[in-house]
C-alpha cells in the first residue's frame, strides 16, 4: 500500500493483501486469551457483589482498593519490591560490567567453560538453587534479610544482563579503542568515555529486564525471605491459597504487582529488538 | 592493544566478582546440595545412594517424576504447534500487524503467579467459562487443580506461547529467502517448501526454544503449587514439602535430580546442533 495512486478514499476498500481474516481472527484469539482474562481481573478488583449465574458484577465498589491502600501489608510489600528491584538491577549492572567487557575483548584461557559458567544458573531450576543458598544463609546470618533476598535475586539476574553486555561490547569495534588508547587515553579511560557509552542499549535493556525480573520473582524470595521480607508476588501467592482464596483481593493484588511491570515491559518494547527482548525473557 | 604482562591479570580481576558472586551463590550451594543428597555432610562415612532410591522407590514421588516430566512435555508440545502456527501467520503482513506484533508478547511480562490467576479467573468452577456455557446447557469438567493438570498445562501454554513464538519467527526470518524461493520454482508446493525446505532450516532455533521452555516449566513450582491438583504434584512441589517437613537430603536428591536432567537436555542440544550447524556449513560442497 505504499504508492495508492489515488487520494485516500473516506472509506476505504479492504485489499486482498490486508489480509482481512487473518487479523480478525488474531485479534480476536488475543481479545479472548488476553483482553478478557484483565478485563475480569479489573472487574473483580472493583466487584461488590458478583455470585454464580451473572456474567457481570452485580453491585460495584472501590472498598477492596481502600481496603488494600490502607493496609500496612501491602505498602509495605510494594516499597519492599521496589527497592529490591532497584538494589538488584544497580548492583547486577555493577557486578556485570567488567566480566562482560573481559568476556567480549580479553583473550581469555578456557573462555568457553567460563561462558557456561555464567549462564548455567539460568538452567538449573530457581527454587533448587533458593534451597541450597539457603542453607548457606542461614549459617551467615543472611536468611530472612533484604541482603539475603538480593544475592540470591542477582543469581538470576546476572547471566542475562552479562549475555547483553557481552553482545553490545562484541559489536564494539576494538579500532575505536585502539584509537583511544593511541592518543593517550589509559585502558579505564577508554572503557569509560568510548565503551561505557556505546553500551548504553545494552545496559537499559539489561536493567530494565533485571528489574521486572527481580520486581516479579517468587521462588528464590520465597525460600530465602519469606515469611520475614514480604514482597508483592509472596504476599499474592499467599492470597491466592485454594482454601482461603478471595478473587477481589487477589485481582488488586495482582493488579498492584502487574502495572508496574507492563509499563516497564511496554518502555523496553519501545527501546529492545525483539531478538534481545528473546534472550533476555527467555526465563520461566 | 599491546600485551603487557598484567594484562591477563586485570582479565582476572575483571571476572572476580562474578566468580564470587556466582561461585559463592550459585556453586557453593549446589555442591554442598549434591554432598548433601549422598548424605556425605556428616563426613565420608555417610556415603549413601538412599535418598536417590527413595524417589523411585516410594510411589508418590516416583509419580512425582513422571509429572515433572508431564509438565514439561505436555505444554511445550501444544506451546509449538500453537507457535509454529502464528509464528507462519505473522511472516506477512496484516492489518494491525504492528499492534499484534507489540500486544502478544505481554504474557512474557506478566509473572506466573499472576498468570495462574488469569487462568482461575476463566476456567474456574463457577469461573466465567462455566458461566457462559450455563445456559447452554453444558457443564464444563473440572480445569483447575484436576487430575490431569489441565489448568497448569493452561496456565502454562498461555505464559510460554509469546517466547516461543516469539524465536521462531526469528529462526524463520534468519532463512534466506532465496531458498524456498528455489523450492518454489522447482515446483515444490508451499506445504512441502514449509515441511521440507523452512522447518528443517529453522529446527536449531525451535528446538533451542522447546528446550529452554521444557527445563523451566519441569522445574517450576509456583504455577503447578496453585492450579495443579493435590495428587499426582511435580517433584519441585513435592521438594517445597519436604523441604517444609525438614527432610533436607531428600530435598537435597530430588533438586540433583532436576537439575541434572535439566544439564542433560542441554547437553544434548549443544552436542546437537554443533553437529547440525557443522553438517550444514559441509552441505554446501559434499555429497553423500
Amino acid at each position: 500500500m505504499t504508492n495508492h495512486p489515488t487520494p485516500t478514499p473516506a472509506r476505504r476498500r479492504f485489499e486482498p493483501e490486508d489480509r482481512i481474516w487473518v487479523s480478525v481472527g488474531l485479534f480476536a484469539a488475543l481479545a479472548l486469551t488476553l483482553g478478557l482474562p484483565l478485563l475480569l481481573i479489573v472487574l473483580w478488583s472493583v466487584s461488590d457483589r458478583w455470585a454464580a449465574p451473572n456474567l457481570l458484577p452485580e453491585s460495584y465498589t472501590l472498598g477492596t482498593w481502600m481496603t488494600v491502600l490502607s493496609d500496612d501489608g501491602v505498602l509495605t510489600a510494594a516499597a519492599t519490591s521496589t527497592g529490591i528491584a532497584l538494589l538488584v538491577t544497580l548492583l547486577t549492572a555493577l557486578v556485570a560490567m567488567p566480566t562482560a567487557w573481559a568476556l567480549a575483548k580479553f583473550p581469555l584461557p578456557y573462555k568457553r567453560s567460563i561462558e557456561l559458567f555464567v549462564l548455567a544458573p539460568v538452567i538449573v531450576p530457581g527454587i533448587v538453587v533458593a534451597i541450597g543458598v539457603g542453607q548457606v544463609f542461614q549459617m551467615l546470618g543472611l536468611a530472612y534479610t533484604v541482603t539475603g533476598v538480593v544475592l540470591v535475586q542477582m543469581v538470576g539476574t546476572l547471566p542475562l544482563m552479562i549475555r547483553l553486555l557481552v553482545a553490545s561490547f562484541d559489536t564494539l569495534p576494538d579500532e575505536m579503542i585502539h584509537a583511544a588508547r593511541s592518543l593517550g587515553a589509559s585502558s579505564l579511560q577508554a572503557f569509560r568515555y568510548v565503551a561505557l557509552p556505546l553500551c548504553v542499549p545494552g545496559l537499559l535493556a539489561g536493567s530494565l529486564l533485571s528489574f521486572v525480573g527481580s520486581f516479579e520473582e517468587f521462588d528464590k524470595t520465597f525460600l530465602v525471605g519469606a515469611p520475614v521480607i514480604q514482597t508483592l508476588p509472596v504476599l499474592l501467592y499467599h492470597h491466592l491459597d485454594p482454601y482461603s482464596l478471595q478473587f477481589p483481593l487477589a485481582s488488586v493484588v495482582a493488579l498492584i504487582l502487574l502495572v508496574p511491570v507492563l509499563l516497564v515491559f511496554v518502555l523496553s518494547g519501545r527501546i529492545m529488538r525483539d531478538d534481545l527482548m528473546a534472550s533476555g525473557m527467555g526465563k520461566v | 592493544m599491546t600485551q603487557r604482562p598484567y594484562r591477563r591479570l586485570w582479565a582476572l580481576l575483571c571476572l572476580l566478582p562474578t566468580g564470587l558472586l556466582l561461585g559463592g551463590l550459585f556453586a557453593a550451594p549446589l555442591l554442598w546440595s549434591l554432598a548433601g543428597s549422598f548424605g556425605l555432610d556428616s563426613g565420608l562415612s555417610g556415603f549413601t545412594w538412599a535418598h536417590y532410591a527413595q524417589i523411585f522407590s516410594r510411589p508418590t514421588l516416583r509419580l512425582g517424576l513422571w509429572t515433572s516430566i508431564y509438565y514439561g512435555v505436555a505444554p511445550v508440545v501444544i506451546t509449538l504447534v500453537l507457535a509454529i502456527g502464528l509464528a507462519l501467520l505473522l511472516r506477512h503482513p496484516f492489518r494491525g500487524k504492528a499492534w499484534f506484533n507489540g500486544l502478544y508478547k505481554i504474557p512474557m511480562a506478566v509473572p506466573g503467579i499472576i498468570a495462574a490467576l488469569v487462568v482461575m479467573t476463566l476456567a474456574e468452577r463457577g469461573g466465567f467459562l462455566d458461566r457462559l456455557a450455563a445456559p447452554l446447557g453444558l457443564t464444563l469438567p473440572r480445569l483447575i487443580r484436576d487430575p490431569w493438570g489441565v489448568g497448569v498445562i493452561l496456565t502454562t501454554v498461555w505464559k510460554q506461547l509469546p517466547f516461543m513464538t516469539l524465536v521462531i519467527t526469528g529462526a524463520f526470518a534468519a532463512i534466506p529467502q532465496e531458498v524456498s524461493q528455489a523450492a518454489r520454482s522447482l515446483g515444490a508446493s508451499r506445504w512441502r517448501t514449509l515441511l521440507w525446505i523452512e522447518l528443517p532450516l529453522a529446527l536449531p532455533g525451535i528446538s533451542a526454544a522447546v528446550l529452554l521452555t521444557f527445563i523451566g516449566t519441569m522445574g517450576s513450582f509456583a504455577i503447578p503449587d496453585i492450579v495443579g491438583p493435590a495428587t499426582p504434584r511435580p517433584l519441585a512441589v513435592h521438594m517445597f514439602a519436604e523441604f517444609g517437613n525438614g527432610n533436607l537430603p531428600l530435598v537435597y536428591a530430588i533438586g540433583m535430580l532436576l537439575s541434572a536432567v535439566a544439564v542433560i537436555v542441554l547437553l544434548a542440544y549443544d552436542r546437537l546442533s554443533e553437529r547440525a550447524t557443522s553438517g550444514l556449513a559441509g552441505a554446501g560442497n559434499q555429497h553423500d
